[in-house]
């Protein structure tokens, strides 16, 4: 017996020390490249011809190929809908057009990509020192101290998508118990945040990785009492979108004022891309430091959680990192790239139906996509893959 | 025979009361989702997006159809009635777009 025990205890050594994941190892998180000449936008994007700046126009069009060729019926909303792609290479506008009805001066709904600006709203605020990564949530928003679990709720937590919050985020395919649903069209649309934080927890807060309108709107909700309601209410539009020099916008918030941080952005694509381009070029602006340092290394890194996340295919899909998304993978969790045929340091703000802000450092582009595809048929790595050989230096 | 059958339906019967009562919150407010996605996410198409109302209704439109819809261009709103339920999202401003007015 006492034999069976010890090499038991010896196995599990063993068993300890051995990488049991397929790939192994941390993900890899490459320094942004030294941008010598950035081309500020002021007040908008320069137009060349795409040669200028080391990209065919020939394999652009089988970009705009596959973006723009409808593939399904427009009363079944199927098939791959494009509303506009812009393309930026070098900070010089290379590519544009639109489709549906749109233009460069309509904004779109930007869904999901909403999350990704809050998170530099953050960024603002942890600049400013109003606010630490790693206070408790409950510091600032009263509504997370409903017990000793909430309480341990952090800010990097929330925007690791890592509350622990027992949140649903079913859209179509489960509307009854989807929480997203009800947070924002019934149940929760009064108060949006205060509903998320009354959610109970499926488990530790920083654990485990489940990707949640509820972090955000919670996270939105913090912001509203650290600057008080009136400042609240200007913050995007004075510490963001004024300095990028973006005027054409629209930020909706819930019953009680607080901003639809999850799904309801408004911008243009040109716009948009303005955002990608600060987190380019690692938070500054027109030599202005916007976000502090470290904080686009933040955006690119996968959330710590997954370290202990139950694996499932679906992990690959979700908002991996600090309210954006990487193409790191996660090595260490088994996860493969989201877009293997993407440069490996791309980095994006991904929304429903469509909405994409790719940033891609080592080939110095950003693009934007809008849509309204209401099923899986447009691939975004077909879509990277055409972009990426398009460069021809 | 027939006393199973009965039997199985009561049974049958008293497990859809659990599972409704189990449910309940959900099962209540979900006849509101129709008319409260319709309306908010009219009003955003039309007023903010500034889309036509043919697209806005093509965005708008669920598997669920609608039973009244009134756009009001003078005070910027949208009423839907939907599975019952009405709900109204009204325009506030370019800044802060739509909002569902609350119940």
């Amino acid at each position: 017996m006492k034999k069976i025990l010890i090499l038991l205890i010896v196995l599990f050594t063993l068993q300890c020390g051995k990488d049991l994941s397929p790939f192994g190892g941390e993900p890899n998180v490459s320094a942004l490249p030294k941008r010598l000449k950035p081309e500020w936008p002021s007040p908008d994007w320069k137009i060349v011809k795409p040669e200028s700046v080391g990209v065919t126009s020939a394999k652009l069009k089988l970009v705009e190929e596959y973006a723009f060729t409808r593939t399904g019926d427009e009363t079944d909303r199927k098939g791959r809908r494009t509303d506009a792609v812009v393309i930026l290479r070098n900070g010089k506008l290379i590519y544009e057009k639109y489709a549906r009805n749109f233009t460069e001066d309509k904004v779109h709904l930007t869904w999901s990509v909403s999350k990704s600006v809050l998170q530099t709203m953050y960024g603002i605020a942890v600049k400013q020192g109003l606010i630490k990564l790693d206070d408790p949530g409950y510091y600032h928003y009263e509504p997370l101290s409903r017990d000793e679990a909430h309480k341990k709720i952090t800010i990097r937590h929330l925007l690791n998508m890592s509350s622990g919050l027992a949140a649903e985020e079913g859209y179509e395919s489960g509307p009854l118990k989807s929480s997203v649903i009800a947070m924002l069209y019934t149940r929760g649309r009064k108060d949006m945040g205060s509903f998320c934080a009354s959610l109970p927890l499926r488990a530790e807060p920083g654990t485990q990785v489940y990707y949640s309108s509820c972090d955000t709107n919670i996270l939105s909700a913090i912001l509203k009492k650290v600057y008080g309601a009136e400042e609240y209410d200007k913050l995007p539009f004075e510490k963001i979108f004024k300095p990028l020099g973006i005027t054409n916008v629209t930020f909706e918030r819930d019953g009680s004022g607080t901003y639809v941080g999850s799904s309801y952005l408004y911008m243009t694509a040109r716009d948009l891309a303005k955002i990608g381009y600060l987190y380019l070029n690692d938070g500054v602006w027109n030599g202005e430091r916007l976000l502090p340092e470290g904080w686009v290394t933040f955006t690119r890194t996968p959330a710590p959680g997954y370290k202990t996340t139950p694996y499932s295919d679906d992990l690959s899909q979700d908002n991996y990192t600090a309210h954006w998304y990487a193409n790191t993978g996660i090595p260490n969790r088994g996860i493969h790239e989201p877009w293997p045929d993407a440069p490996n340091d791309t980095f994006a703000a991904i929304g429903h139906w469509g909405q994409m802000l790719y940033v891609i450092p080592s080939l110095d582009l950003v693009v934007v996509r809008f849509g309204d595809d209401r099923e899986k048929a447009f691939i975004k790595n077909d879509f990277l893959k055409l972009i990426k050989e398009s460069v021809i230096r | 025979m027939k006393r199973k059958i009965s039997v199985i339906l009561a049974l049958l019967f008293l497990f859809l009361l659990f599972w409704a009562q189990w449910n309940w919150k959900h099962l209540s407010s979900f006849p509101s989702i129709i008319s409260s996605f319709y309306s908010k996410e009219y009003c955003s198409c039309y007023f903010v997006v500034e889309l036509s109302e043919d697209q806005c209704h093509d965005f708008a439109r669920q598997w669920v159809p609608i039973s009244e819809f009134k756009l009001d261009k003078e005070n910027k709103s949208v009423t839907v009635k939907g599975l019952g339920r009405s709900n109204t999202a009204q325009f506030q401003s370019k800044e802060y777009g739509c909002t569902l007015l609350n119940d």
